[in-house]
């Protein structure tokens, strides 16, 4: 992989700036290292031998967010995202990489099991290797950032992964078409279990039948970083998966596995060069994917709703209606174009009613793994979002993506706001006429 | 030089993370949105003036140059060190501080985005009328910088209408506060200077823009075209019919196949050229506009013209408009954006010489560009990979230039000079001219270190001056001998007095017996008058009245009414003095109304400032440096008026009640979005006490019938709200005005003050006003937030506690620094008194010590010997 190939496309930029009125880092920071249009000019000067490969360059090329707002604001849509990702694989063989990084890709998210095993041992303070690694790696901020510090850690990390309840395989569905497989995100596995039994309930609503997935992590974590290689491995090794399955469409409820699982295909052939196994060996083709909230917006007439929403501000405990505010994955709306669909499954629910926040599809500086090397960053972009949220005086926080739930989670505690973060699944699966305690 | 120790003070001003050095540091902010490259050695983020400040003295003192950076969207290098110097990067002055609808006017820091700002004005039904195509990431101290323009400047004018004043690091690290909301304030217009001057003479650090209401109502309408010159004709059409559209902006084949083909929106792909036209106002007489303009249109070879019927098709209409640069953008990889600007009615000619230019140096060309001022922008698209096409595009881009300062415009219209137009200044300006400005720089930056090397170009880097071809100047009568005088009275070591009819030379300090008179009587030439092109220039010494006669055989007039001498002040003294009555708030002061002008310096040479397109950016602006200067930096010979077509109805709403609830209803009229000319409270009755005697409320509307008897019938209503009597209607005369008999009876009086501040403190200032010299009579012009007070007599010790004895009015900085909402920068002016009285006296209220000593220092470099006898004023 070699930024060089990328030229013209980067040549493209014509340093109009738009790019930074979008970015939620320059609106933090004010300098161009933090801003496409600066990322860009570094890019082509790399090209053109001005400047060198070096640890100056892991700032600009490592706190891009990936949230595709430059792109969407740029005349000439310079795909921003997928070159500084080609120029981050660049930048690990030019000036190095951790190995640990190397550990967690290769060793930790290939495997659920073993990721929630590292997840747990870290939470409960335990001295293994694995809670050694995952504690370096700052793993818990990851997955559930100011968890370590947090009362009731235990209580909030599941004692058992979601797969572990739900075992993977077919589970009978109430409809008459579609055999529908359930991609199951790290997040879901890990840490919001209660979406992933609400996703299950709907799609078995909505579906003959539903397979819920012996998945792996979908790649983009790795692909994030710039490690094309373990990116690649773990595309290939769903997608070897998938040809196993007998199912019309794959549905998750990350928008981000969503969006990049979408994306499998392109990255398959942009990273081409940076898999061994490639020449013997076509990756498999991608299925049909939906993410949750497209395929509910589809088929919301065919579902039923079952338990009480839990765990509303007590204050607003019986108050109707409830006031319900969205956020926009940056996976969902930038990647994959969703937008309405969420505002159609909000919009005039009974007892409860929608109010937009301001920059909704701002990115909330949850980004995957962002927080690992720049916490401090992505606190600034959060708090902008959370002031946000706290506009619209919400009781209901609802988005689509594990990530930018854990990371609204803790804006929303770091803010002591009374609002409750959860998936759009929950609030269709859970009853809210009517609000009980707890 | 920048050594580690400066560094270390850099870094204990504003922080470790907050300095930037490294190499890729440096690389990041060798760039701005032009093709202007060059590397500087560090870079700053500070957070708040004292900082500024503070890097300023530091750098200053270290012999390092400084470049101000907002977000670095400029496109003529501006913001790009080339002299290996400090940036100082603005990216964090990101706060609206002040919002004041009712009395049309916000505060803000220099790093807010000209949309962030439209966006808070919007909630208060208020907006900022510059909307430059980059509003949404142009910072308004790039605006500011830069004098910007936009889509609706058309009709609102560019930044510098809308620029009340400012916080500035000077080179000497002073922080210092110009202008504030009251308008006009003594001394030069240094806010005048100060725009568009590019971050060359100070840095800014607050703005104070001013804000007006929305607009009831808009109909957006797209003319399509089969040839180029029908679309330039209906142009034309429309602004020769009296019709100002909010915006009129025009696309060429080109780019409507480009908009096309990238985000369809309805342009028909085999038109020639399409114009979206879009009037706003009431919504009474509006359609009736519209209407009008479809049928000049029609009549000027419009193949159709469609109208949006609701909101998402406006937005539709606009789609392609909004578009247009992405959509070019796509077509190759860079695009070069020229800004240079014609006398509208030229266009054709313009845009056929630019089609020639592009074939000539092979490369392609979009044109989407603001027709209702002749701003041409065309697209010059190249790979800047390409060393050939980057010259090429270089080339095209003079030469486009070249052909519009031939066809009467000028170089930029918007862009600014920066570092990429510097050589063609001499297209536009002489030798003499650039030096007058380059004194301007010396006076405010004498070490050269503020963003050095920019705008004025060194004297003729290609082997001679350009061809000016001006008219008028040295050649139009009466300009020689008074340059003769001058020159005289220079070498004979006596001083100056510019006389004219007697309507301002009795400002100045006659102090000095050695006063030569030089009279502007003899320039009444009319050199340039162009109808279709909304602009006269005339002589200094034509009187204004005679300069409305001529006006009004193509039906226009200058829209000043001066409340004083009305009959026979010449159009010099007008400039001189920046005299203007209740009808400012509508169409602005002479110093928004002059285009260019030309001036005798204190050599006797003739200078010439600005032009004679409304959209101008070259140089620094000397046109609002001479105007208000009362004489006291040059003799003024001539002046390029802006004109604008006369209203056909003109309708007074008066209403009786007291002073109290004139005032509220002021108040409610500043912020409804009923545009009025003039809104003024005087007393019922002769010799009236301030305090309960009844006051009538007199608003003025001008306009197209409809739309004003509309007006007038809701301010009826909104007064009688407030509390007035019922109202009664009166049709008035344009060029005289409703106030004639208002401003004669204060005129009885020998003395005549005038107090500005925002409206919201004018019972407060009337208040004061009449506690200290029980004034004989009144007239309050509320829509500027003015008080004019007639006085008998002015004894000493009055006009002291007038001027200096209240809080109130002093104007030190120590209080106006933490004075943004009480009352900062108000001011009082004695406009009329004996002639004895400015021999002993200071006729205004004291003017903050930095700003004077900055006047000052003007006077001494544009007139070292003190040639010309200017009073206290500079």
């Amino acid at each position: 992989m070699d930024i060089t190939a990328d030229y013209d496309a980067i040549s493209q930029c014509n340093r109009c700036g738009f790019c930074q009125v979008a970015c939620p880092v320059f609106r933090s920071t004010g300098q161009e290292s933090g801003v496409a249009r600066g990322r860009l000019a570094l890019l082509r000067g790399i090209i053109e031998e001005r400047v060198p490969w070096g640890r100056e360059l892991e700032d600009p090329l490592f706190t891009c967010l990936g949230c595709g707002a430059c792109t969407a604001n740029c005349f000439g849509a310079v795909p921003l995202v997928d070159l500084i990702i080609t120029a981050r694989g660049q930048y690990l063989e030019q000036v190095g990489r951790k190995s640990i990084h190397k550990l967690l890709f290769d060793h930790l998210l290939p495997y659920p099991d073993r990721l929630h095993l590292a997840a747990r041992a870290v939470a409960m303070g335990k001295k293994t290797g694995l809670s050694k690694l995952a504690g370096a790696l700052g793993l818990l901020r990851v997955l559930g950032r100011d968890l370590a510090r947090a009362d009731r850690i235990i209580d909030r990390l599941p004692a058992t992964a979601f797969r572990q309840k739900i075992v993977p395989g077919i589970y009978a569905g109430s409809g008459r078409k579609l055999s529908v497989g359930y991609f199951v995100g790290c997040g879901i596995d890990i840490i919001q279990q209660r979406t992933g039994h609400a996703t299950l309930g709907l799609l078995r609503n909505i579906a003959r039948q539903v397979i819920v997935l012996d998945n792996g992590c979908c790649g983009l974590p790795a692909w994030t970083y710039g490690d094309m290689p373990a990116a690649r491995r773990l595309m290939r090794k769903n997608l070897e998966m998938f040809t196993r399955l007998s199912v019309d469409l794959i549905v998750t409820d990350c928008s981000s596995c969503a969006g990049f699982l979408k994306k499998y295909d392109t990255i398959a052939a942009r990273t081409c060069a940076a898999d061994s196994v490639d020449d013997s060996k076509k990756m498999p083709a991608v299925p049909e994917i939906r993410d949750m909230v497209e395929f509910l917006c589809q088929h919301r007439e065919n579902v039923s709703r079952d338990d009480a929403l839990p765990d509303l501000n007590p204050s607003r405990q019986g108050c109707t209606p409830i006031v319900v505010t969205y956020h926009d994955p940056c996976h969902a709306v930038r990647g994959q174009g969703l937008g309405r669909e969420s505002r159609e499954l909000l919009d005039g629910l009974p007892d409860m009613v929608f109010r937009e926040m301001p920059e909704s599809d701002w990115c909330c500086g949850g980004a995957g793994a962002y927080a690992l090397s720049h916490y401090d960053l992505s606190m600034t972009v959060l708090d902008r979002k959370m002031d946000n949220v706290a506009a619209t005086g919400a009781d209901l926080l609802v988005t689509s993506c594990p990530a930018c739930m854990i990371q609204l989670s803790h804006g929303v505690r770091r803010k002591q706001l009374d609002t409750r973060v959860c998936h759009i699944s929950e609030i269709y699966r859970y009853r809210h006429g009517r609000i009980s305690g707890g | 030089m920048i050594d580690n120790r400066l560094i270390q003070s850099l870094v204990a001003v504003v922080g470790q993370s907050r300095v930037s050095v490294t190499r890729t540091g440096m690389e990041l902010y060798s760039y701005d949105a032009s093709l202007v490259k060059g590397h500087p050695s560090v870079v700053v983020f500070p957070a708040d003036s004292s900082q500024v400040a503070q890097v300023v003295k530091m750098a200053v003192q270290a012999g390092v140059d400084i470049v101000p950076r907002g977000f670095g969207t400029n496109l003529s290098g501006g913001t790009i060190s080339v002299t290996r110097g400090l940036v100082i990067a603005m990216t964090r002055f990101n706060n609206i501080l002040e919002i004041c609808p009712e009395n049309r006017y916000a505060v803000v820091q220099p790093g807010v985005t000209n949309l962030e700002v439209q966006q808070a004005l919007a909630k208060f039904g208020a907006f900022y009328a510059p909307d430059p195509a980059s509003q949404k990431v142009a910072t308004l101290g790039g605006n500011a910088g830069e004098n910007s323009g936009g889509p609706l400047c058309l009709k609102y004018g560019v930044t510098t209408n809308h620029i009340l004043g400012m916080e500035l690091v000077t080179a000497d690290g002073e922080i210092l506060r110009i202008g504030g909301p009251a308008l006009d304030p003594p001394g030069l217009d240094l806010r005048g200077i100060l725009v568009g001057s590019e971050g060359t003479l100070g840095i800014v650090t607050e703005l104070t823009l001013r804000t007006l209401p929305r607009c009831e109502s808009v109909i957006t309408m797209l003319a399509v075209y089969d040839e180029i010159q029908a679309a330039a004709r209906s142009v034309s059409g429309i602004s020769s019919a009296g019709i100002v559209p909010s915006t009129l902006e025009m696309m060429d084949a080109t780019v409507i196949e480009a908009v096309e083909a990238s985000a369809p929106c309805g342009y028909p792909t085999d038109a020639a050229a399409v114009l979206i036209i879009e009037v706003e106002g009431v919504r009474a007489g509006l359609e009736e506009q519209a209407a009008r303009i479809r049928q000049i249109c029609m009549d000027t070879g419009c193949r159709n013209i469609q109208t949006a019927g609701n909101a998402a098709e406006r937005d539709r209409l606009w789609q392609g408009r909004r578009g247009a640069f992405g959509a070019i953008a796509r077509l190759a990889p860079n695009y070069l954006v020229n800004d240079a600007c014609v006398p509208r009615t030229r266009l054709p000619e313009a845009l056929e010489q630019v089609g020639a230019i592009a074939e000539h140096y092979g490369c392609r060309v979009g044109n989407v560009f603001h027709a209702g001022d002749g701003n041409l922008h065309p697209l010059l698209l190249f790979d800047s990979r390409n060393p050939r096409e980057l010259d090429m595009v270089h080339r095209a881009g003079w030469d486009i230039m070249a052909a519009c300062v031939s066809l009467g415009g000028t170089i930029s219209g918007e862009h600014g000079i920066g570092k990429e137009k510097q050589a063609a200044m001499h297209m536009i300006f002489s030798h003499d001219d650039l030096a007058a400005q380059r004194l301007v720089k010396q006076a405010f930056d004498p070490h050269q270190r503020i963003n050095p090397d920019k705008i004025i170009p060194l004297p003729y880097p290609q082997g001679g001056p350009f061809l000016l071809n001006r008219p008028g100047g040295m050649s139009a009568s009466g300009v020689s001998a008074a340059a003769d005088a001058i020159q005289a009275a220079a070498e004979a070591g006596r001083s100056v007095l510019i006389t004219g009819t007697g309507c301002f030379a009795n400002a100045c300090h006659l102090s000095s017996t050695d006063t030569t008179p030089v009279s502007t009587l003899g320039m009444t030439d009319i050199i340039e008058y162009d109808p279709a092109n909304q602009f006269i220039t005339a002589g200094a010494g034509m009187s204004l009245s005679s300069l409305q006669q001529v006006l009004g055989k193509n039906n226009q007039w200058l829209p000043l009414r001066p409340p004083w001498r009305g009959e026979i002040i010449t159009t010099g003294a007008v400039a001189a003095t920046g005299v203007s009555g209740p009808e400012r708030m509508r169409y602005g002061a002479p110093r928004d109304l002059a285009l260019g002008l030309r001036y005798l310096d204190s050599r006797g040479r003739i200078i010439a400032a600005g032009g004679k397109v409304v959209k101008n950016v070259a140089g620094y602006d000397m046109t609002r440096l001479m105007i208000g200067s009362y004489g006291g930096l040059g003799m003024i010979t001539e002046i390029t008026w802006k004109v604008v077509t006369r209203a056909d109805t003109c309708l007074a709403v008066q209403a009786r009640g007291s002073l109290t609830h004139c005032v509220q209803a002021a108040l409610t009229l500043m912020n409804a979005p009923l545009f009025p000319a003039l809104i003024v409270a005087a007393p019922a009755t002769d010799h009236p006490p301030a305090g309960s005697s009844p006051f009538i409320l007199t608003v003025g509307f001008e306009g197209h019938a409809a739309a004003v008897r509309h007006k007038a019938a809701v301010c009826g209503n909104l007064v009688k709200d407030a509390g007035l009597d019922s109202a009664t209607l009166d049709t008035y005369d344009i060029v005289a005005g409703c106030l004639r008999k208002s401003f004669a009876d204060l005129d009885r009086y020998p003395f005549i003050l005038k107090a500005s501040g925002s409206l919201d403190f004018l019972l407060h200032n009337v208040q004061v006003i009449d506690d200290l010299a029980h004034p004989d009579h009144w007239l309050l012009d509320c829509g500027n937030g003015r008080v004019f007070a007639a006085l008998n007599q002015l004894p000493d010790d009055m006009w002291r506690s007038l001027t200096c004895g209240a809080d109130f009015w002093s104007s030190d900085a120590a209080t106006m620094k933490n004075a943004r909402t009480k009352g900062a920068g108000n001011h009082i002016i004695l406009e009329k008194f004996p002639n004895a009285f400015c021999r002993t006296h200071d006729l205004f209220s004291p003017i903050p010590g930095p700003v004077q000593d900055l006047t000052r220092r003007i006077k001494q470099a544009l007139d070292p010997g003190r040639l010309f006898v200017s009073g206290q004023l500079t």
